[in-house]
């Protein structure tokens, strides 16, 4: 099992207008994505946001480990510029902003 | 003849033909057709029951059983109404019940959905070489054998090569690669079926006491048929595979 299966992306923002953020819809750059085109390969990929805790939880049937995982997916596009809208399963916690978020190559389309 | 219909474009012809009696005695053989309701919605056709009883002209379609003449003769009186004693004073002594009740339910398609064809992705093939993406075996590259009846698609490392034996995977966790292997002779066996496939529950709760917490889960065992089904599909991939050393390499993990 060689190498990264998964894109590298950015948790950038919150969804938000000028005065109000809307949470529950991430704001991701993709690594490499720069522009609106480039991201329909990325639409409805599963993306992950993997952090640390204190205690040993379940992960895949097999092993505990520290790591936790919150999934989601992408949505759509947003903007000119590559970025994307992604919803995750309960909304990311406001320290991710600027950390990296994993976008997964499936559900596969090619 | 009133039993042909015109297919629309984009509708599927997948009944088959009913055997249909027509009022004169003879078989029919009526012409397969599709449903005439243009979907609206999953489950909601665009005319009503009665709408489409007009536009299918079942005023002129009604088939019956063929009758001897005998019968033909005798006219049978089928009672529509019965009428029963009611009780009580001041509630009249009889009240009339329909035999013949309005049904609950009107089922909102009028013909019979048949089972969804299964997709299979254009790029993926017979004999693809399939990059894996979830499971124990990401990152490996396998060969498409055959999309099972449940749409799980049956792939090979093959075994020797990569580790990843006969084994289910799904097209949504699958990037199809452009590579392509020959494998027309490749006779995969029968009984590699989705029910072959299927997890087996392991775990046998042994509620006895003391016992309760000495059970272990049985872990899973290759069996003997695995073992040979793998080598019998295995050894005729091979030989395709080793002809070219750069295929042999790229599948080797």
């Amino acid at each position: 099992m060689s190498g990264r299966l998964w894109s590298k992306a950015i948790f950038a923002d919150y969804k938000q207008g000028l005065w109000n953020q809307r949470e529950h819809t991430a704001l991701l750059k993709i690594d490499g994505v720069y522009a609106r085109d480039e991201t329909d390969f990325y639409l409805g990929k599963r993306c992950a946001y993997m952090y640390k805790a204190k205690n040993n939880t379940v992960t895949t049937p097999g092993g505990k480990s520290k790591t936790r995982v919150i999934w989601g997916k992408i949505t759509r596009t947003h903007g000119n510029s590559g970025m994307v809208h992604a919803k995750f399963g309960s909304n990311l916690p406001a320290n991710a902003t600027g950390h990296r978020i994993r976008v997964m190559l499936y559900p596969s389309r090619i | 003849p009133p039993g042909e219909a015109a297919v629309r474009p984009g509708e599927r012809k997948n009944l088959k033909p009913r055997r249909l009696i027509d009022a004169g005695g003879k078989v029919k053989k009526g012409k397969p057709h599709c449903s005439q309701t243009p979907v609206l919605v999953r489950g909601m056709g665009r005319y009503s029951r009665s709408a489409m009883y007009s536009r299918k002209a079942l005023y002129k379609r009604k088939y019956s059983a063929a009758k001897s003449k005998v019968e033909k003769k005798k006219k049978v009186k089928v009672l529509t109404t019965v009428t029963k004693p009611v009780g009580g004073d001041k509630n009249g002594s009889t009240w009339v019940v329909n035999l013949h009740k309005m049904p609950r339910y009107y089922p909102t398609e009028d013909v019979p959905r048949n089972k969804q064809a299964r997709k299979l992705r254009a790029s993926i093939t017979r004999g693809n070489i399939l990059l894996i993406l979830t499971g124990r075996h990401r990152g490996k590259r396998v060969i498409f054998l055959k999309q099972l009846s449940s749409g799980l698609l049956l792939v090979t490392g093959p075994l020797s090569l990569n580790r990843a034996p006969l084994r289910r995977t799904h097209q949504k966790s699958v990037i199809a690669a452009s590579t392509k292997i020959d494998i027309s002779g490749v006779r995969i066996p029968e009984h590699l079926t989705d029910a072959y496939f299927k997890k087996k529950k392991l775990r046998k709760p042994r509620h006895q006491e003391g016992e309760i917490f000495d059970t272990e889960r049985e872990k899973y065992k290759i069996t003997e048929q695995r073992k040979v089904d793998q080598k019998a599909v295995d050894s005729q991939i091979l030989r395709r595979i080793k002809c070219s050393k750069l295929l042999t390499k790229n599948l080797i993990k």
